[in-house]
């Protein structure tokens, strides 16, 4: 019923009679290509977000997630007593990013823009400026380049809060280092710069760059400790992921892993001698009119370094946010070589300061005792010989008489040995290499392993290292022989004869303290201030002993009362140096030496340890052509000791900001946490330890 | 039965029985407004930015034209169909007259075309209009032809057809004139064209397209885009980055999606014209394979309901209305969502019910209306 009423009034839709090409069957055919073309996009989307979904998972990511290394404050560096001496800072530099700079009107607009803001915030710049900046050829083209240093903050919200005028230019807020005491220990701090793509290709697979990754726009320590211990300054840089839109402007932080600052370390420096050290030899380097020199102090006691000072220096806060190249290869290229830490790096003849070497090996080997005794009438020759070539003379063709080993250093006579040295050569069946192996066992000859780099390791002669030294280069060292002159001059401190101040002072204070040698220290602990606790120790540095020298009271004793003469008695080399010491309460074993230099001056030298015994500081002077070691090198010496012995307080270092003191633990480099027996020879473990660090 | 029936209700009861309202598709009309909900949604997770406070402005204005819609749609099916044919001439014409004004200074221009009229923050495009007027207008000259379409015939729905397209190609808006091919190509295979006509028209198409393609006629993106589709090789970023990032973004859903206002692609602004061109991505990125799945499946739901008022129209002019309107449909979802899964070239076709705007969306509540409109007068 209800279907007749339905069908009564349809009326089909064509007249005719349907027929197989009907409207109906065509409307079938709109049906399958309408299934199909349906059917066609399900696959697509199950292709597209089934099979396909993980690749385009992958593609989205890489699209919409950037990873931002977040920098780690470096570590700071202490001085012994916790004073900071290299601080950080946050540095406010604007940066140009050439590949978002649509056009050179634009470019130029900014710049003439930003030269207009910068000047007005109190930095006179010109717009010149600021394009040679940008075309610095130190960076890649499409690595932004810095053109403001240390920028105002109100300029840095002005130009954050209205970018749109400023295109091209980003806000970096960067933590560099800053020198509170200014060039003070600059050599031995070393500074940072940002890492050369050779430092960062050869780092690649260093454990250092796998746990503390570097970055091409990263600073690295590129001299002194900075660049020794940059594995414990350096911090573990954080990571940020964030989640970029299409005109990469950050939308949420997907995960964040915070960085970790770096360490501090506490140096066995202290600043306060450094200054002294520092300032004493500048003043006495310009008063002689020397070309530069060099200060080296330790304690025997435990072989920490309190003072390395080098002339002339310069001023490390340059290389913060980059140095230029000009500046970098001027600082290089001048004669004087600010760069070069003299007390370490550089070697120079010791001469008479090894009469020391010398005279250990005459009195150790029994070639002569306590009482041994020449007559010094000034002049010695090599017998059997003629000529001036063969006489070696007294300074100032003094003639002391009859001197012993004792006497002889005393008044520094070198007709006394010069004989010895003629003596060893002529006994050398029965003593061998005395002196070269005796300067070797005091450390000489070779680097002493102090945590610094480009150690100099100086040069003690024999027969033998001469005829390698030839057969490696025989241009620069034509004769390979040795003569009985060889033997002589080296007994004096001269010829090829070279060491390096440090080294020298190492050798006083090694005699000094029985004769142990260590393996200086700079660095006395590594520590982290960043809890909230008190400062945690990581790591220290025990004091590194390299063997045990045996000194025989029969030797020690003519030496040191000879040494100590210098200092103390009437024709003492330096007595007129220590005029006004008190010399009874701070013993002062000292020796002076003039060393000749082939068409040079005479470099002034002084070495010296105290109090004797027991010392407490040892320490050498250089003065480049300084003339005689008494006025040219002892003056510093003097102000040192004055300074050291407490007779004269010592100064606190000027600084140019309020000077921040670490809270550190107890304790003193002195108190060696590795004991080692004062007579035992070091295990070689120690020793190569030693030469690794 | 019936007698019964007509003692019992006094005649009451038959014509009850073929009373519009006793036909309507209901199935048709839940699945329109859960389309154009889900587009709410969409466009609103497009346009919400990524402040606290989310900007509503794009989906308060997508709900005002989709209750419009709806409104215009309930007139227009209020309306017996076959009374459209007596003011059909005047349509066309109109049609035509504001397809012409457009290309004067009255119209305005936007994205590389002349096919807008600005009426202050809205603007009305006449071609999407004009979509409905031909279909309409075919609907009534094939079906004179009593399903025995001639070569004159052919030739005059061609020419009916073939004015507006011209019209509209010189806005240029490629998109919309292939949408009115496919209204035209449907109507007349089921208004009657010989096999060999049909054949004729699809050798000419192509030879046209390639004439259209070597000519001024489009401008330079245009070919771009169309030759990218057909040559992934020659990749430049201008004309292939929609494209790519579209696919990323839908690919980048996975079976379930990032969730809803949580699609990266969405939230970094990396798909232009997601709101509008592009909203199958954000359907895609957000709410996976299950949400853009069962918005195909919506459509299929749709484009069967359409094809089934087609076939029990009770005439041939309302079989050729719902044909036209299916055409229209589907052309325009098969290339749109096809586009956004890099499977047609780009061109900018709206997703009918789902891109934002506000002409396309009327003209759709239009055409729906048209066919419900045949779907519960079919008994009468």
């Amino acid at each position: 019923m209800a279907a007749a009423a339905h069908k009564a009034p349809r009326t089909p839709i064509a007249p005719s009679p349907m027929s197989a090409d009907s409207p109906h069957l065509r409307l079938g055919i709109v049906g399958v290509v309408v299934l199909a073309l349906m059917g066609t996009l399900f696959a697509r989307l199950w292709y597209l977000q089934v099979l396909d979904a993980p690749e385009y998972q992958v593609a989205a990511e890489i699209v919409q997630v950037r990873e931002v290394p977040q920098e780690a404050t470096r570590g700071r560096i202490l001085d012994r007593n916790g004073k900071v001496i290299v601080d950080n800072r946050i540095s406010i530099v604007l940066s140009m990013d050439p590949g978002a700079v649509r056009s050179e009107e634009e470019r130029t607009a900014t710049l003439v823009v930003l030269a207009e803001e910068l000047t007005r915030s109190g930095k006179r710049t010109k717009v010149a400026d600021l394009e040679r900046r940008l075309a610095d050829p130190r960076y890649n083209p499409v690595e932004p380049r810095p053109l403001a240093i240390d920028v105002d903050e109100e300029l840095a919200v002005l130009i954050g809060e209205r970018a749109e005028h400023f295109p091209g230019i980003a806000v970096q807020r960067r933590a560099v280092r800053v020198y509170p005491y200014g060039s003070v220990g600059a050599h031995l701090l070393g500074y940072v710069g940002r890492i050369s793509p050779d430092e960062l290709a050869e780092l690649q697979d260093e454990p250092i760059a796998v746990q503390k990754p570097y970055q091409q726009s990263d600073e690295i320590g590129k001299a002194g400790i900075e660049r020794i211990f940059e594995n414990d300054l350096r911090g573990t840089p954080g990571l940020q992921r964030i989640e970029v839109d299409a005109d990469e402007v950050p939308l949420r932080t997907l995960s964040e892993i915070d960085p970790i600052p770096g360490h501090d370390l506490q140096l066995t420096i202290d600043i306060d001698v450094q200054a002294a050290a520092e300032k004493s030899l500048a003043e006495q380097v310009r008063s002689v009119s020397s070309p530069g020199g060099s200060v080296a102090v330790m304690d025997p006691s435990d072989g920490s370094v309190l003072a390395l000072a080098s002339y002339p220096t310069y001023d490390p806060t340059e290389f913060v946010n980059g140095i230029s190249n000009e500046r970098f290869e001027l600082l290089q290229a001048s004669g004087q070589n600010p760069l070069l830490n003299r007390a370490l790096q550089s070697a120079y003849p010791p001469g008479s300061t090894f009469k020391l070497v010398t005279a250990f090996a005459g009195l150790d080997t029994g070639l002569i005792d306590a009482n041994s005794s020449y007559f010094d009438n000034g002049v010695y020759r090599l017998q059997g010989c003629n000529g001036s070539a063969c006489e070696f003379r007294n300074a100032q063709g003094a003639s002391y008489q009859t001197v012993g080993a004792q006497r002889a250093l005393t008044v520094s006579s070198n007709v006394f040995f010069a004989w010895l040295g003629e003596r060893f050569w002529i006994e050398r069946d029965t003593y061998g290499y005395a002196i070269a192996d005796t300067a070797r066992s005091f450390g000489l000859g070779s680097a002493t392993g102090v945590q610094l780099p480009l150690e100099s390791s100086g040069f003690i002669p024999d027969p033998d290292t001469k005829a390698q030294r030839h057969d490696d280069n025989p241009e620069a060292f034509p004769d390979g022989s040795w003569y009985t002159g060889d033997n002589v001059n080296s007994a004096l401190g001269q010829g090829d004869v070279l060491a390096s101040p440090l080294q020298i002072a190492n050798l006083y204070g090694t005699f000094g303290n029985g004769g142990r040698l260590h393996s200086p220290n700079i660095v006395w602990r590594v520590l982290d201030t960043t809890g909230d606790g008190p400062t945690e120790v990581v790591r220290e540095l025990a004091p590194r002993v390299v063997r045990q020298v045996e000194i025989r009271p029969g030797v020690r004793d003519p030496i040191v009362a000879g040494l100590l003469g210098v200092t103390a008695s009437q024709g003492g080399t330096a007595a007129n140096v220590f005029e006004g010491f008190d010399l009874t309460s701070f013993p002062v074993a000292a020796k002076t030496g003039t060393a000749e230099v082939r068409g040079k001056e005479d470099n002034a030298v002084f070495a010296a340890y105290g109090p004797n015994p027991n010392p407490r500081v040892a320490l050498a002077v250089v003065v480049e052509q300084g003339g005689f070691g008494s006025s040219g090198a002892g003056p510093v010496a003097r102000y040192l000791f004055d300074r050291l012995s407490g007779q004269v307080p010592l100064e606190q270092a000027p600084a140019s900001r309020p000077v921040i003191v670490v809270t550190v633990p107890e304790g003193s480099p002195t108190a060696p946490t590795t004991t080692v027996p004062p007579t035992s020879t070091a295990p070689p473990a120690t020793q190569a330890a030693g030469e690794a660090g | 039965m019936a007698v019964i029936t007509g003692t019992l209700a006094s005649g009451a009861r038959p014509r009850s029985m073929a009373s519009p309202l006793r036909h309507v598709d209901w199935v048709l009309v839940g699945t329109v407004l859960a389309i154009a909900s889900l587009g709410l949604l969409m466009i609103f997770s497009a346009t919400r930015g990524n402040d606290a406070t989310a900007d509503t402005s794009y989906l308060a204005r997508q709900a005002t034209f989709a209750s419009l819609g709806i409104v215009v749609m309930t007139v227009v099916a209020s309306v017996d169909y076959r009374r459209v044919r007596d003011v059909l001439g005047p349509l066309y014409v109109g049609s035509l007259v504001l397809l012409v004004a457009v290309l004067t200074p009255l119209g305005s221009e936007s994205k590389g075309a002349q096919a807008w009229f600005a009426f202050g923050p809205f603007q009305v495009q006449p071609s999407e209009l004009a979509k409905i007027v031909l279909v309409a207008v075919l609907a009534h000259r094939l079906a004179v032809a009593r399903g025995e379409l001639d070569a004159r015939g052919l030739a005059v729905a061609l020419g009916l057809a073939g004015v507006p397209m011209a019209l509209i190609l010189l806005q240029p808006d490629l998109g919309t004139v292939l949408v009115f091919v496919a209204i035209t190509l449907g109507m007349v295979l089921v208004g009657g064209a010989r096999p060999r006509h049909l054949a004729t028209l699809l050798v000419l198409g192509a030879i046209g397209t390639g004439a259209i393609l070597h000519s001024n006629l489009l401008a330079e993106y245009q070919k771009d885009r169309l030759t990218t589709f057909l040559d992934p090789g020659s990749d430049l970023r201008g004309t292939t980055y929609n494209v790519d990032q579209a696919q990323i973004a839908i690919g980048s859903g996975g079976w379930t999606g990032q969730g809803l206002f949580e699609g990266s692609q969405t939230r970094g602004g990396r798909v232009p014209e997601q709101q509008t061109d592009f909203i199958f991505t954000v359907v895609g990125e957000e709410l996976g394979f299950l949400g853009a799945g069962t918005l195909l499946a919506l459509y299929g739901v749709l484009l069967w309901r359409v094809w089934r008022a087609a076939q029990l129209a009770r005439d041939l002019f309302g079989t050729l209305l719902c044909v036209g309107v299916l055409s229209m449909l589907v052309f325009q979802v098969f290339q749109n969502v096809g586009m956004a899964m890099g499977i047609m070239p780009v061109t900018g076709i709206p997703l009918p019910l789902m891109s934002y705007g506000g002409s396309s969306t009327i003209a759709t509540f239009v055409a729906i209306g048209l066919v419900l409109d045949v779907h519960m007068r079919r008994f009468v």
